[in-house]
C-alpha cells in the first residue's frame, strides 16, 4: 500500500519487522528483497508520491515537486549545485538510467583500504545480474542515439579515444528527452515503478511525505523511528508518525542519511567525507540543428580517461574522469551556458545547435556534510588540488573531441567567456582560473560516502555487513554506505550493495518479527 | 537544475560574514523610494530588493521576450516558498548589489545605473578575484535566467518546441502499485 502522508494531521503508529528510510536505489532494492521473502516492511519517504501522469516535463514542476530543496541546494560557498531527488523512488526518479557495475579496480581499493573483503565481482555479480534482469538493463541501442551522441562518438573515433554506449535502465524508451524530470511514460525502470510497487504488493506500507527526524534507541539497539508528516506544497509539518521495528535501514541518500545520523548519533565519522563526482559542462556550437533535446540524455560514454595517470614520481599526468553526453532543458541550459547580458541571450539563440558533454570527475579530495549552528544541514565541497587538474584535463579533451567532430566553436562556460576554436586555443585558453569556485556552473549528483562501511570504527560508520558499529540493528544501504567514489554512475553499485546487505539481514535474522 | 541555491553561501565564503553584517545595517528602503514595486504584491522581498532584481533582469535579459518585473516577481514567489536560509541570502545579495558596501565602492545605487553600467557591475563581480563576489553574481544571475527562460514566450528565441506531453501522445505503461491511500 502506498500511503500518502501529505496533509494528514493525525499521529500514525505502525510496527514492522524492518523500517527502511528512503525509497531510492538502495532502499527500494533492499525493501523489495525482504518484502518478497516474508518480511513485514515499512518504507518512509520524505518526498511526495508522483506518478507518470503527473510528470509534465516542465522544469519548474520537476524542481518544485521532487528536486531536493526545490532544486536550490548547493555547497556553502555556492560553488557546487547539489542535485538529488526527494520523492517516492528517490533519485532514480530523475536519474538518467546509466547502470554500470562498479569497476574491479574500485572494488579492489575498497577491499584493500577499508577491509571490505566481500566486495568482489564474484560476490556482487549474482545480485547485479538479478537487478539487471528486473530493471531490463541493456546496452543503449543505436535507435536511442541522437545527433549529439553520434557527434561525440565521431569525435572519439577520429581521435582514437575509447567510448561506449552505456547500459541503461529503460524498457521501450520513446526517447522523449526528459527523463530527468521523471519518466512521463513509465519506460525508465526507476524504483518508483519497479521495486516500490513490489514492496506494496507484498504487503509493505510505503509512506510518502514522511520525514524521519529521530532514531529511537534503547540500550544500544535501535527500536524504531519518529518523524513528521509534511504538506506537499510548503513542506511544513502537519502530522506525525512513529514506527517501531527491531531493524532500521537508512537509505535516504548521502545527504539525508548523514543529516539524520548527525542529529541522532554521536559518531564523528558521519559526514566527514562527501563524494559528489563533480560535473562540468562543455558545449559546442555545431552551426546546424542538433536538436539535442530529444533522445536520451546519455547514449555514449567516454571511458578513455577514467583511470588517473600519475608519473613515476606520483605527479598528475592526466585522466581521472569519464564524460557523458549531456543535454539540458532551456532554463537550466541558460544557467549553465554562462555569459552576461547579450552574450547569454546569443548563446540561447543557438540552443538547438548545441552539442554537449559533462564530466564525472573521480575526485580524490572529498567534501563534508555537517549541521550548522542554525540546525540546518550544510555541505562543503571544494574542487581543489589534483581534482582541479582533472577538471582542466577534462575540459581540454572534451574540446578536442568536439573540434574533431566538426564544432565551429567550443564553449567553456566560465565567467571569462572562454571559447575554443583550435588545438592552439586549448592549451592557452583553458587554464586553472576556469575551475576556481563560482567561475562556472558545477554540479554534483553522485552523492556518496557520508556514512561509509568499513572495518575500522574510527574511519567508518558501519561494519562490512552494513550494520552500524555503535548502534545495534541500525543499517546503512545507500550511497552514504559506499567508502568512496565509484568513478561511474553509482546507481547500480548502490543497488547491488543494498541487495547484498538485504541478503545478509535475511540470512542472519530470518524474518525478524516471526 | 538552476545554479541558484543559496544555502548560507554568503556566510561560507571568505569575507562573507563581514559583507552580510554590512548589508544588514543598510535600512530596507535606505531613504529612497522604489516605485518599480508599486504595482506588485510582494511576499518576502522589500520594494528595494524587488527593484534590484528587476534592474538586474533588465540588464541580464536583452532580447529575451519576458517582463523583467515578472521575473523579479517570480523570484519573490520562489523565495517565499523555499524559505530560509535561501531567502535571507538572496535578500542580502540584492542589498549588496544595490549598495556595494564592502564588496565594491560605487557612488550610485545599482538601480540608478544605466543598463550598460549595470552590466559592467555584474561583469566586474563575475570576474572578481574574490569568491564571495563571484558567488553573489552566480546566485543573482542564476535566479534571473532560470525564471526568465522557463517562460514559454522564450521559445521564440530558442525554437524549443516544448515538452512531449504538450504535443505528442504516447501511451503510459500501466503500473500496479498495489493500492494507494
Amino acid at each position: 500500500m502506498i500511503i500518502q502522508g501529505a496533509g494528514r494531521t493525525d499521529a500514525i503508529r505502525d510496527r514492522a519487522d524492518v523500517v527502511v528510510v528512503g525509497t531510492g536505489a538502495g532502499g527500494g532494492t533492499l525493501a523489495a528483497y525482504l518484502a518478497e521473502r516474508g518480511w513485514d516492511v515499512v518504507m518512509l519517504e520524505k518526498g511526495g508520491f508522483f506518478r507518470a501522469e503527473e510528470f509534465s516535463q516542465r522544469e519548474e514542476d520537476a524542481m518544485a515537486d521532487f528536486n531536493g530543496r526545490r532544486g536550490l541546494d548547493s555547497t556553502n560557498d555556492n560553488a557546487v549545485f547539489l542535485n538529488y531527488a526527494e520523492a517516492v523512488g528517490g533519485s532514480t526518479v530523475h536519474y538518467w538510467g546509466d547502470s554500470f557495475r562498479a569497476p574491479s579496480d574500485r572494488l579492489e581499493r575498497w577491499r584493500r583500504e577499508h577491509g571490505l573483503d566481500w566486495m568482489t565481482e564474484s560476490e556482487l555479480a549474482p545480485h547485479w545480474g538479478v537487478i539487471e534482469e528486473e530493471l531490463g538493463i541493456h546496452i543503449t541501442p543505436e535507435t536511442l542515439f541522437n545527433e549529439n551522441n553520434r557527434l561525440v562518438r565521431t569525435g572519439c573515433e577520429t581521435l582514437g579515444i575509447e567510448g561506449h554506449p552505456p547500459p541503461t535502465a529503460r524498457i521501450d524508451c520513446v526517447g522523449c528527452g526528459w527523463t530527468q524530470f521523471g519518466c512521463a511514460y513509465n519506460r525508465k525502470t526507476s524504483q518508483l515503478i519497479t521495486t516500490i510497487p513490489r514492496v506494496s504488493r507484498a504487503g509493505g506500507r510505503v509512506y510518502s511525505d514522511a520525514a524521519v527526524q529521530r532514531l529511537v534507541t534503547s540500550a544500544g539497539q535501535v527500536t524504531g523511528v519518529e518523524g513528521a508528516l509534511l504538506d506537499r506544497g510548503t513542506r511544513a509539518p502537519t502530522g506525525s508518525f512513529r514506527v517501531d521495528a527491531p531493524i532500521v535501514v537508512l537509505a535516504g541518500g548521502a545527504l539525508g542519511t548523514a543529516e539524520l545520523l548527525l542529529n541522532n548519533v554521536d559518531d564523528d565519522v558521519v559526514g566527514r567525507r562527501l563524494y559528489i563526482n563533480p560535473h562540468y559542462f562543455v558545449w559546442a556550437d555545431m552551426g546546424r540543428p542538433i536538436d539535442n533535446q530529444t533522445g536520451i540524455p546519455c547514449a555514449y560514454v567516454v571511458h578513455e580517461f577514467r583511470r588517473t595517470r600519475l608519473d613515476e614520481r606520483g605527479r598528475y599526468e592526466g585522466g581521472g574522469y569519464i564524460m557523458l553526453t549531456n543535454h539540458q532543458s532551456p532554463a537550466i541550459a541558460a544557467v549553465m551556458l554562462g555569459g552576461t547580458g547579450a552574450a547569454s541571450t546569443e548563446r540561447m539563440r543557438r540552443y538547438r545547435h548545441l552539442a554537449s558533454v559533462m564530466s564525472v570527475i573521480d575526485e580524490d579530495l572529498p567534501g563534508r556534510v555537517f549541521i550548522g549552528r542554525d540546525g540546518i544541514r550544510r555541505t562543503e565541497f571544494n574542487v581543489r588540488g589534483i581534482d582541479q587538474l582533472k577538471a582542466i584535463d577534462y575540459l581540454r579533451n572534451a574540446s578536442r573531441i568536439f573540434l574533431a567532430a566538426g564544432a565551429q566553436e567550443v564553449w567553456i562556460p566560465d565567467v571569462y567567456g572562454t571559447v575554443v576554436r583550435s588545438e592552439a586555443d586549448i592549451a592557452t585558453r583553458i587554464t586553472l582560473r576556469s575551475v576556481q569556485p563560482n567561475a562556472q556552473f558545477c554540479a554534483g549528483s553522485h552523492l556518496m560516502g557520508t556514512a561509509p562501511l568499513g572495518t575500522d570504527p574510527s574511519d567508518s560508520f558501519a561494519g562490512p555487513t552494513g550494520e552500524a558499529h555503535r548502534v545495534g540493528g541500525l543499517y546503512v544501504a545507500d550511497g552514504a554506505a559506499l567508502p568512496g567514489s565509484v568513478s561511474v554512475d553509482p546507481s547500480l553499485t548502490i543497488m547491488g550493495v543494498a541487495r547484498w546487505i538485504a541478503a545478509g539481514i535475511h540470512d542472519r535474522h530470518g524474518r525478524a518479527g516471526a | 537544475m538552476p545554479a541558484l541555491s543559496r544555502r548560507g553561501f554568503l556566510r561560507g565564503t571568505a569575507g562573507g560574514t563581514v559583507a552580510v553584517a554590512a548589508a544588514a545595517i543598510v535600512p530596507a528602503g535606505c531613504g529612497r523610494s522604489y516605485p518599480q514595486a508599486a504595482a506588485v504584491s510582494l511576499q518576502v522581498l522589500s520594494p528595494k530588493e524587488f527593484a534590484v532584481a528587476r534592474a538586474a533582469a533588465e540588464a541580464l535579459l536583452p532580447g529575451v521576450p519576458v517582463d523583467p518585473g515578472a521575473v523579479a516577481a517570480a523570484i519573490d514567489t520562489e523565495l517565499a516558498i523555499a524559505g530560509e536560509p535561501m531567502r535571507s541570502d538572496m535578500k542580502t545579495v540584492l542589498s549588496l548589489m544595490e549598495h556595494g558596501t564592502v564588496l565594491s565602492f560605487r557612488r550610485r545605487r545599482f538601480t540608478t545605473l544605466s543598463v550598460e553600467a549595470r552590466l559592467a557591475v555584474l561583469d566586474d563581480w563575475a570576474r572578481s578575484r574574490f569568491n564571495l563576489r563571484r558567488a553573489a553574481y552566480q546566485a543573482l544571475r542564476g535566479f534571473v535566467l532560470y525564471f526568465a527562460w522557463i517562460d514559454d514566450a522564450t521559445r521564440t528565441v530558442t525554437r524549443f518546441p516544448g515538452p512531449w506531453p504538450e504535443r505528442v501522445q504516447v501511451p503510459v505503461y500501466p503500473v500496479d502499485f498495489g493500492g494507494i491511500a
